[in-house]
């Protein structure tokens, strides 16, 4: 881990409005997140947590506020250069994997690869290399609809690590395993944040699944609790 | 990998979709192109019409004689080039149902006005010889299997001959063909001058005359100095551009090009909302993984090109589908139809139109739907499926 | 028997109620069969409403004779000597002046169509006082009677209704000839109505018909009757005529529009295969949409043939509401339209679309199809849809 921040997050406001109403969700929020770090944020229903990753994502934007990343501030990027950002720096892992159900896992796993310039062939080693990674090389030419949940989620990992991005964020990636899948799919996010350096965001309800994190971040009502979890 | 395989992998993901909407565009295609060559061949007439040629009529009706010195006169105006006429011999062959277009012409000077038309010189010259003789167009050769040398009966349902019966015994002497295969042959005609002297009747009224102007600029000049020769006179003329003649005769059936219209019309905007509906239900049920490709990092614009893509892709394969369909439907029936209608068949122009078509429709069909997915918002789309 | 019943019911109200859930594509398909609807009704009113003009001109009680082979009027020709002939055939009935004979001549003019402003061919008709007492519905509208031996002539309702200069009191010239319109006639819709009537012998002697005519009608004693005049006919060498009633001849000549029929049977027939497929389309999204809910009735113990039925209804519903929308369109936009197109006699024939009762039976017969045939599979699929899989699709 170094000491550079990856992340910073300064004064940052996001309210929506629904109607009439005006939903605050957070009221100058400050958080900075160290290259390397692996962070779980966890939080009741409603807390904000997904919203947070949003942002940290460059899906959502901030009503006010900055978002530093790299030292450079991203909230106020257009939509298309926030989509150029997110291909090259950011990977991401869905509670419901998210795989393409027409494509097989190999395509699947390639789909990152066709936002960058790598020819046909680079792709094709690059996309086994992750496949491997996840262990599932064997299983290249299966549809989504043919593996397992804990295998359709490695396929996603693979999918989130192929274009090499610094930056992984998951959300939720084990609310719809069972313990034992589970706990292999956070050894392997353990494992990319150990071997491979990458800073891992993730969102959990799960105090066992919070517990592979290096640090945990407790998100009530658009407020952080921080405690340090002995691990 | 492309963005195409992905289109074409999302366009193949529901097969019985894929099929049932290929299927609603296949059939307006084929009706289009089916009902396009129906309209090309009852306008094949007016399209093939000669710039220079002028058709001299009875002002009060078309049916009705002009007297024979007509034709002199009109031959010593200014401007004229070639004169012939000819008269409706209301022809059938066998049964009074089976309609031969027949015309009682003069021999001399009917291939100078037509002259689109050629005809062995042999078989001309044993045709000028021969008083009972009679030239048949290519199209009724291929259609009854007639050579040259056959006798044929010919009855009319209007003259009787002096000896008796509607009959008339006639020697196939020649095959006179067309430069361009779109000029129509589906007729026969025999002397004039054996027709007259051969019905009951007698005298000497020809039906209408066929002249060529030596300028196509002189033809209203030509026209006019034509009907006026003959005004207060016992038949009066009616002198028109024989384009202009062949379009009122297709009008009088009435508005065709209106009912052709109408139901291309009414079948395209059928297909429309068909397939719009389609085009929109499957890309709502891809929300969630448009999405996806958001969060992935591909553009709006790489999405919202993706989805015209698949609606270009499924209008072009169930339009060139239908194409091809009204293609062998029009070229099986053509041949039957050859003495009705002649000149059945799907042009460039309807080619290029109905590519054209296949354009808007994958446009209209698409661009709903690739305008929701330009705007799908990531954070709504997730917490939405 | 009864559970199945209400079981039924039940599932029908559900689907119908769940309709706005699927809205857009529930309306494509009621669209899509309408549409199919009106066009197959726009040609069988067409093709009926030609016909009814047509038969409607012929009377069973009068016997029509032309030159055998001519088939129509318009080629016809009959001398004077052959009319003597006929005036003493048997079976003609008479009144105190003889014979109830009438002599007719029809020449083609030029008209102009008000639609497309060219030329058109209208039948010019010479008939005199005996022949117009024959037409039973007959009526003067407007003006009097042509008297005889002059140019006067009277012009026929439908004749005004498509073409220009035809109006009362106009003066017409046909070549060097002048004709006054004197009157305005209707013979109840039929196709007389599209004729201009003058006297016949003004009109041999305009157009150098000299004694000659083109054809004869004459009342007959007993109606339908005509066995002993084609006897007569049969056994007089001058006598090369064929006879019919003149219900016969028009009958014939009404089928002539028939090919409309066929042309709006066969085009709306490939499209009501488009329409179908967009029906299927509709009809499995609707099953997948309440897959959910089949699959909790399957589940609570409805019969899985409760679920055919449900499906099954929805689309024929849709199916019969694009019908009747169809029906609803074709009857607005058609019914009573008058237009005139190139008849068997080669002259305009005037007529109006005529959308009766039993066309509409056959356009609601097309959507029912459309409706069974896009229901029955996706019924089907419904009906065997199994319990658990229904239960875990999102």
């Amino acid at each position: 881990m170094s000491e550079k921040n990856i992340f910073k997050l300064t004064n940052l406001v996001k309210r929506f409005t629904k109607g009439k109403e005006t939903l605050s969700i957070f009221e100058d929020l400050n958080l900075s997140i160290k290259e390397g770090d692996f962070v779980a944020i966890m939080g009741p229903s409603g807390s904000g947590k997904t919203t947070l990753l949003n942002m940290l994502g460059g899906v959502d934007q901030p009503t006010s506020g900055e978002v530093e990343f790299d030292g450079k501030g991203i909230e106020k990027l257009s939509e298309n250069q926030l989509a150029k950002w997110r291909a090259s720096n950011v990977g991401f892992i869905f509670q419901f994997y998210n795989l393409m159900p027409m494509l097989n896992a190999h395509r699947n796993v390639e789909l990152p690869l066709l936002l960058t310039q790598l020819k046909s062939k680079e792709r094709s080693q690059r996309v086994e290399t992750a496949l491997e990674l996840v262990g599932l090389k064997d299983r290249a030419k299966h549809m989504p609809g043919e593996l397992s949940g804990g295998q359709q989620q490695r396929v996603a990992i693979a999918r989130a690590v192929v274009s090499d991005p610094k930056l992984l964020l998951c959300d939720e990636p084990t609310g719809d395993l069972d313990r034992q899948t589970a706990d292999e799919i956070l050894e392997m996010l353990q494992l990319l944040n150990r071997e491979f350096g990458k800073t891992i965001i993730m969102v959990t309800h799960d105090p066992s699944a919070a517990k592979f994190a290096n640090r945990v971040l407790h998100l009530d009502k658009g407020k952080f609790v921080e405690k340090e979890l002995s691990l | 990998m492309t963005d195409l395989f992905l289109v074409y992998k999302n366009l193949t993901r529901k097969k019985m979709r894929l099929f049932l909407t290929c299927f609603a565009i296949f059939i307006a295609f084929l009706i289009f192109g089916a009902v396009s060559a129906l309209k090309g061949a009852l306008d094949s007439g007016v399209e093939m019409s000669a710039d220079n040629r002028l058709v001299v009529i009875n002002k009060i009706n078309f049916t009705q004689p002009l007297p024979f010195s007509y034709v002199n006169k009109v031959k010593a105006l200014d401007g004229v080039k070639n004169v012939t006429h000819a008269n409706w011999f209301g022809g059938y062959y066998q049964e009074p149902s089976k309609q031969l277009m027949t015309m009682a012409v003069e021999g001399a000077t009917y291939f100078k006005v037509y002259d689109e038309l050629t005809i062995e010189p042999e078989n001309y010259t044993n045709w000028m010889k021969n008083q009972t003789g009679l030239l048949i167009g290519e199209r009724i050769a291929e259609q009854y299997g007639w050579k040259v040398g056959d006798k044929i009966p010919i009855s009319s349902n209007i003259f009787s001959h002096k000896d008796g019966g509607h009959t008339w015994q006639f020697t196939i002497q020649g095959i006179f063909k067309p430069l361009d295969q779109k000029t129509d042959t589906s007729y026969v005609i025999l002397h004039y001058k054996y027709f007259k002297e051969t019905q009951t009747f007698g005298g000497t009224s020809v039906g209408w005359l066929i002249l060529t102007t030596q300028s196509p600029s002189l033809n209203e000049q030509v026209a006019k100095a034509i009907d006026a020769n003959f005004v207060n006179s016992a038949a009066e003329t009616k002198t028109s551009t024989e384009k202009a003649f062949n379009k009122a005769f297709i009008e009088q059936i009435g508005n065709i090009g209106l009912i052709i219209y109408g139901v291309v019309f009414m079948a395209f905007f059928t297909i429309l909302i068909v397939v719009g509906n389609t085009m929109v239900l499957a890309v709502r049920e891809r929300t969630k993984e448009i999405a996806v490709f958001k969060t992935l990092g591909f553009s709006s614009m790489r999405i919202f090109k993706m989805i015209l893509t698949e609606s270009f892709l499924l209008s072009f394969i169930g339009g060139l589908l239908g194409m091809v369909g009204a293609y062998l439907v029009v070229g099986g029936v053509s041949k039957g139809l050859a003495g009705i209608l002649p000149n059945l068949l799907i042009g460039p122009n309807t080619w290029a139109q109905a590519i054209g078509y296949m354009l808007l429709l994958g446009f209209v069909t698409g661009i709903i739907p690739a305008i929701n997915a330009l705007r799908l918002n990531i954070v709504s789309a997730f917490s939405r499926a | 028997m009864n559970s199945f019943l209400s079981q039924s019911f039940a599932v029908i109200r559900m689907n119908l109620l769940s309709l706005p859930r699927r809205l857009w594509m529930s309306l494509a398909m009621i669209i899509a069969s309408a549409v199919v609807v009106t066009i197959l009704l726009a040609f069988l009113a067409m093709a009926r409403g030609f016909e009814v003009t047509l038969k409607g001109a012929g009377s069973d009680d009068i016997a029509m004779f032309l030159r055998d082979g001519s088939a129509a009027e318009l080629n016809s020709v009959l001398s004077k000597s052959q009319v003597d002939l006929i005036e003493n055939a048997p079976g003609i009935a008479k009144d105190k002046t003889g014979v109830i004979l009438s002599s007719e001549l029809y020449v083609i003019v030029d008209g102009i169509k008000k639609t497309s402003q060219t030329a058109a061919n209208i039948p010019l008709r010479g008939t005199s006082q005996t022949g117009i007492k024959m037409r039973q519905d007959f009526k003067l509208i407007k003006g009097r009677l042509f008297n005889t031996g002059t140019t006067e002539m009277i012009v026929g309702a439908g004749i005004l209704r498509q073409f220009d200069g035809f109006e009362l009191g106009k003066t017409i010239r046909f070549g060097k000839n002048k004709w006054q319109v004197v009157g305005v006639f209707s013979t109840g819709g039929n196709v007389f109505e599209s004729e201009l009537w003058s006297d016949y012998r003004v009109i041999q002697n305009l157009y150098n018909r000299g004694s000659s005519v083109q054809s004869i009608r004459a009342k007959l004693v007993e109606a339908g009757d005509i066995k002993q005049i084609k006897e007569y006919i049969k056994n007089d060498p001058r006598l090369n005529i064929d006879v019919e009633t003149e219900a016969d001849y028009f009958s014939a000549q009404g089928k002539s529009l028939n090919y409309m029929a066929i042309f709006g049977k066969v085009i709306s027939s490939i499209m009501a295969l488009g329409a179908l497929a967009g029906a299927l389309n509709t009809m499995y999204t609707s099953v997948a949409d309440r897959s959910r809910e089949i699959a909790t009735l399957r589940t609570i113990g409805f019969s899985n043939s409760s679920a055919f039925v449900g499906t099954l209804f929805e689309s024929l519903t849709l199916s019969a509401l694009g019908g009747l929308l169809g029906a609803l369109g074709a009857f607005l936009l058609f019914d009573g339209m008058s237009t005139s197109t190139l008849g068997g006699s080669f002259t305009q024939v005037v007529f109006s679309f005529e959308l009766s009762q039993d066309l509409i039976v056959q356009g609601m017969k097309m959507a029912l199809g459309i409706g069974l045939v896009s229901g029955f599979f996706p019924a089907w699929r419904a009906a065997r849809m199994p319990v658990l899989t229904a239960f875990r699709t999102e």
